[in-house]
C-alpha cells in the first residue's frame, strides 16, 4: 500500500493540470448556482412554506437536476482513470513498479473522490448565504452532503470499473453513463411497480432518488448507507481483479 | 539474477514464447536478440512482471515473478519498448513520482533523481514538460526512470530504437558504463548493438532459443560464407585450379609482393569442410604453397540472419 500516496498525488495532478477538471467544475458550479438561485427566488416568492420544505432539502432532494449533474459529471471524471493509461501504454511502467493492484485502484479512486468533493465544496457557500438570511438546519445540511458524497462515491466507483474494462475513454464514458442511467431507472421503478411486490421493494431499495429524498430531509438510514458502501466496495474489488487479470490475458 | 525455465506464453493459438530456458548471472550484460516478433518483448515483459506466463517458471533475484511479484519487481529497473510516459508532467516531477513509487527513501530521493538524470543525460531538461521532448530525450527519461532506484537488474527493451546515430552511440557508451554496476538485459534486433555493449548474447526466433553464448561463440557456430586462402606462387594458376573445382560462386583475389589472398565464396556452405580439403589438395597438387586456409570470420549480422532463418542450432554442425 506504500504505492497509494504517490499514485494518488499523481492522479490529482493529472486531474487538475489538464483542463478537464476545471471545465467540469465550471459547468458544475454554473448549473448548481442557477439551480440554487432559482430555488431561493421561488421560496422567497412563496412566502408561507411548510417547515420541512427548505431550500436545502429542495436543492438536494426531490429534484432531477441533481442526477442530471452527476450524470454529466461522473463519466468524464472516471473515463480516463485506466482507459487512458492502457491506451497510452503507461500502464506498463505503472504495473512493473513494485505496486499492488488494490493500491493502484484505491489511489486512482481516492483522487477521483477528492476531486469530486472539491467540486462540491464551493456549494457550501450557498448554505452560508442561507444562514445569513435565515436559520439553517445543520443536521439536514450534514445529511444532504453525506448523501451527495455517498451517491457520488458509488457512481465514481462504478465509473472506475468501466474505465478498467476498456482501452477506450469514449467507451468507458458511454458504459458509465449507461450503468448510471440503468441505476436511476431502476430507482424510478419504485413508482411504476405495484406496492407490496418484491420488484417494488428491490426498486425502492436501490433507488438513488428515494435515498437523496431521505438524506435531504435529514434522515440517514443505515440501509441506504449500506447500499452505497456496497456500490462503492464491490466495483473497487472487481476493478482490482480486472487490473490483476491484465497480466494473464 | 534471472532464471527462466521452460517458459511458454500463448496468446490464444499463437505461441509467442515456446519452452524458453536461460540464465543471466550477476554482472553480465546480456543482449537479447531476435528479429521483430521473435518474442523478445513478451519474454522481457514476463520477467518485468507485466505479463503472466502460460507455463514455466521465472525467478528474479530468487523471487518467483508470478508468486512473489512485488518483491521481484523491486529489484528491476524496466524500460518498456515504447517508453510510455505521462506527457503532462515535467521530467523531474515524473522521476520524483517514479522514485516514490519505487520506495526510494525520502532523504535520498533528490540525490537519486539527480544522479539518474545525470547518467541518462536529461539533467539539462529537468524542468521540461515531457510531452514537448524529442523522442531521444523521452528515451533518456525512460532510462533515468529505470535507474532512479538503483536496482541491481536493468531490463531495457530496445533501448536504442528510434534514436539517431549520435544518440545511439551515447546510449551504447552508457550501457557499457551501466554494466559495471548493474546486471543488464537489453533486447535488440541490431547485432552491432550486442557486439558493442554486451558480454553475452541470447538469440531467439519464433519464441525459441536459437543460440546462446559469448559473442565470439555465436559467431563461430555459424557457417562461414567464404574460404580465405593465402597462396604463394603463381596466382593465375591458383585461380584457375580453384575455378576448376566448381564449388565457389565467386572468387576475388588480392595480390601483394609475395602472396595472393583469395576470397572464395561458397556455392553451398554445408559442404565447406570437404571442399576446403579438395581446394587445398588441388593447389598443393599444382605445386603451389599454402600459407593459410581459413573460413572467413563472419559478421554478426550474417550470423544473425543464419541463426534466425534456419531451424534451431543443432543442425548447424551436421549438414
Amino acid at each position: 500500500m506504500k504505492a497509494f500516496w504517490p499514485i494518488f498525488k499523481r492522479e490529482l495532478f493529472a486531474f487538475w493540470v489538464t483542463p478537464l477538471a476545471w471545465v467540469l467544475t465550471c459547468v458544475f458550479l454554473v448549473v448548481q448556482g442557477l439551480h440554487f438561485s432559482v430555488l431561493v427566488k421561488n421560496f422567497a416568492e412563496m412566502g408561507q412554506v411548510e417547515s420541512d420544505q427548505t431550500p436545502i432539502s429542495a436543492f438536494f432532494g426531490n429534484t432531477v437536476l441533481l442526477y442530471l449533474v452527476l450524470f454529466l459529471l461522473v463519466p468524464p471524471m472516471t473515463m480516463r482513470l485506466f482507459a487512458e493509461e492502457r491506451r497510452a501504454g503507461t500502464i506498463e511502467s505503472l504495473m512493473t513498479a513494485p505496486v499492488s493492484a488494490p493500491a493502484v485502484v484505491l489511489a486512482k479512486y481516492g483522487a477521483a473522490l477528492v476531486t469530486y468533493a472539491a467540486m462540491w465544496a464551493p456549494t457550501l457557500l450557498y448554505v452560508v448565504i442561507l444562514g445569513r438570511s435565515g436559520s439553517v438546519d445543520w443536521h439536514v445540511v450534514g445529511a444532504s452532503y453525506l448523501g451527495v458524497l455517498l451517491v457520488g462515491a458509488a457512481y465514481l466507483s462504478l465509473g472506475l470499473l468501466m474505465s478498467a474494462l476498456t482501452k477506450s475513454q469514449f467507451i468507458a464514458l458511454v458504459l458509465t453513463a449507461l450503468v448510471l442511467l440503468v441505476l436511476f431507472i431502476v430507482g424510478i421503478g419504485e413508482f411504476v411497480t405495484r406496492d407490496g411486490t418484491m420488484l417494488h421493494d428491490i426498486c425502492a431499495y436501490l433507488s438513488v432518488w428515494a435515498q437523496m429524498n431521505d438524506f435531504a430531509s435529514g434522515v440517514v438510514d443505515s440501509r441506504r448507507v449500506m447500499l452505497d458502501c456496497t456500490l462503492i466496495a464491490l466495483p473497487l474489488f472487481l476493478s482490482a481483479r480486472v487490473v490483476d487479470s491484465w497480466r494473464w490475458s | 539474477m534471472i532464471s527462466v525455465s521452460k517458459l511458454t506464453k500463448r496468446y490464444g493459438d499463437l505461441v509467442a514464447v515456446n519452452n524458453l530456458s536461460f540464465e543471466v548471472g550477476k554482472g553480465e550484460v546480456v543482449g537479447f536478440l531476435g528479429p521483430n516478433g521473435a518474442g523478445k518483448s513478451t519474454t522481457l515483459r514476463i520477467i518485468a512482471g507485466f505479463l503472466g506466463q502460460t507455463s514455466g517458471k521465472v525467478e528474479v533475484c530468487g523471487h518467483d515473478v508470478a508468486l512473489d511479484s512485488i518483491e521481484a519487481r523491486r529489484s528491476i529497473g524496466y524500460m518498456p519498448e515504447a517508453v510510455p510516459l505521462y506527457p503532462e508532467m515535467r521530467v523531474v516531477e515524473y522521476l520524483t513520482f517514479r522514485a516514490e513509487l519505487k520506495n526510494v527513501e525520502r532523504s535520498k530521493r533528490s540525490k537519486s533523481i539527480d544522479a539518474a538524470m545525470e547518467k541518462a543525460g536529461v539533467a539539462d531538461r529537468a524542468t521540461s514538460v515531457i510531452g514537448k521532448l524529442s523522442k531521444g530525450y523521452r528515451q533518456r527519461v525512460g532510462l533515468a526512470d529505470a535507474l532512479v532506484a538503483s536496482p541491481p537488474l536493468l531490463i531495457l527493451d530496445e533501448p536504442t530504437a528510434g534514436l539517431d546515430p549520435n544518440q545511439i552511440r551515447d546510449v551504447r557508451k552508457l550501457l557499457r558504463e551501466l554494466g559495471k554496476e548493474h546486471t543488464v538485459v537489453l533486447s535488440t534486433h541490431i547485432l552491432s548493438e550486442v557486439e558493442s555493449s554486451c558480454t553475452r548474447a541470447i538469440v531467439i526466433a519464433k519464441g525459441k532459443l536459437v543460440a546462446e553464448g559469448s559473442i565470439a561463440d555465436i559467431g563461430r557456430r555459424s557457417r562461414s560464407p567464404a574460404l580465405v586462402l593465402v597462396v604463394r606462387g603463381d596466382a593465375a594458376k591458383a585461380e584457375e585450379k580453384l575455378k576448376e573445382l566448381d564449388v565457389f560462386s565467386g572468387i576475388t583475389v588480392e595480390i601483394t609482393d609475395e602472396v595472393a589472398t583469395f576470397r572464395c565464396a561458397w556455392k553451398k556452405r554445408a559442404d565447406a569442410p570437404e571442399n576446403t580439403e579438395r581446394a587445398v589438395a588441388a593447389l598443393v597438387g599444382a605445386g603451389l604453397a599454402i600459407r593459410s586456409a581459413a573460413p572467413e570470420q563472419s559478421k554478426l549480422e550474417d550470423v544473425f540472419a543464419e541463426l534466425t532463418t534456419e531451424e534451431p542450432a543443432k543442425g548447424d554442425d551436421k549438414e
